[in-house]
């Protein structure tokens, strides 16, 4: 099945204004904002949508409230689409909606739909570093400490989910849609990969009592370290609630930053994600403080080492 | 020495709203305060969620409330919480509830906190 990532995520949310502005801050581009929601864009054009909790457009949220109310996956062609179709549809409910797209839901009870990709193809350099032995990565006279540069999160990454059984979870997005295993956290739960994409995860389960199911957090690519690092910065200097980061994970590879939301979930800045493909052969460890990260930092107060910083 | 923290003074908190308090100077609010009136209602800032315990809950700093602040909102995961006491009514920790802090408001308003309560 050629899905190809995650186009977008749709939420039914207590406080829509907070919703907006949140994700404002975070560097989404609003598009279509009122009172009533709005859709948040990255470069790529991957989006979050964001709803009131009781719109009727939205699908039914799960008995526990979490306010993920729906998973969109990007497809490359109608061929994808009307297999994902014929393959849901033997077992379930698959409803095609007015705008060409599909909708069923997952073994755990998670809204899924499906559409030809909304992703754009987009062009823009990664961060550049020099380093001695390398060719400069930044022509000379080019600056690299430039706390000015505007910073727009490129591409949705991926989700993590809380289910109740993650064999049951995993067994659904490997044996139905085809993903593939990329690692594992042996007590947690595997870290899954479509066809169409060589990101190292769209998906992460992890397992939890059934009372806990909904998502631990979902994140956006952003152009590399520095910028994930001064994106951070800014944001928890709006005020907003750094949970755990800056830093960098082992599966994966990805550097993160993880905020509290008022989606009532967390939200992660991700940059520099390893990529894979089926010649991969998996890893799995049991997840500790150890094996989830090489490094993790605090962001503190800046201050002036020598005393009289003028 | 085993004297009361001043918190802040009543007129401080908007009525009907939360705000986080960092006594020990930790470099986060490790306790949040309710305020219902002339009342004042305090819980550690620790969310009781499993494998999550004492996570920061505030999604923006103050931010402890819904939209019609009438419970308290984890912005980790979304659990909410009864305001008056503490449950744990949606979300990944039912049954569990919030560490209350015992709260002194004086004559003049000024708003003391026990000291055995400053959550670390
Ligand atoms: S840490 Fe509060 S809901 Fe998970
Ligand atoms: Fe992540």
């Amino acid at each position: 099945m050629n899905i190809t990532g995650l186009d977008c995520l749709v939420f039914g949310v207590d406080d829509v204004e907070a919703c907006n502005q949140y994700l404002t801050d975070y560097g989404l581009t609003p598009k279509d904002v009122s009172a009533a929601g709005g859709r948040f864009e990255a470069l790529d054009g991957t989006a979050i949508e964001i709803r009131h909790q009781d719109d009727p457009s939205l699908p039914p949220a799960l008995p526990t409230g979490s306010m993920l109310r729906k998973t969109i996956h990007g497809v490359a062609d109608q061929q994808t689409l009307n297999a994902i179709a014929e393959e849901l549809g033997k077992d379930r409910e698959v409803k095609r909606l007015d705008d060409g797209s599909i909708e069923a839901a997952d073994d755990m009870g998670f809204v899924l739909g499906f559409q030809i990709s909304c992703r754009k193809p987009i062009s823009v350099p990664a961060e550049k570093i020099n380093a001695p032995g390398d060719e400069p990565g930044r022509p000379v006279n080019v600056i690299g400490a430039d706390e000015s540069i505007e910073i727009i999160p490129r591409s949705l990454s991926h989700v993590v989910y809380f289910v109740p059984d993650s064999k049951k979870a995993e067994a659904f997005y490997i044996e139905r849609l085809g993903f593939r295993v990329a690692d594992r956290f042996t007590n947690l739960g595997p870290f899954l990969r479509p066809q169409g994409t060589l990101d190292h995860h769209t998906i992460f389960l992890v397992n939890t009592p059934p009372e806990m199911q909904g998502v631990e957090h979902f994140t956006f690519h952003l152009g590399g370290p520095n910028e994930l690092l001064l994106a951070g910065k800014r944001f928890q200097d709006k005020g907003y609630e750094s949970f755990w980061g800056p830093g960098r994970h082992i599966y994966g590879s990805n550097w993160f930053w993880y905020f509290n939301s008022p989606m009532g979930v967390h939200v992660e800045y991700d940059a520099d994600m390893d990529l894979h493909d089926d010649s991969w052969t998996p890893r799995e460890i049991d997840a500790s403080a150890d094996a989830s990260q090489i490094f993790n930092f605090t962001l503190v107060d800046k201050w002036m080492p020598g005393g009289d910083p003028h | 020495m085993n004297t009361s923290l001043r918190l802040c003074h009543l007129d401080d908190i908007s009525d009907g709203d939360a705000r986080g308090f960092d006594p020990l100077g930790s470099g986060r609010d490790s306790l949040f305060v309710i305020r219902d009136g002339s009342e004042l209602i305090g819980y550690l800032n620790a969310c009781p969620h499993r494998g999550y315990e004492g996570t920061s809950m505030a999604w923006r700093k103050d931010q402890f409330l819904n939209k019609a602040k009438d419970r308290i909102l984890c912005g980790a995961h979304g659990a909410q919480f009864d305001i008056r006491t503490g449950e744990c009514l949606r979300g990944p920790c039912p049954g569990q509830s919030l560490t209350p802090v015992q709260l002194t408001i004086n004559e003049h308003g000024d708003v003391y906190l026990h000291p055995t309560d400053t959550g670390k």
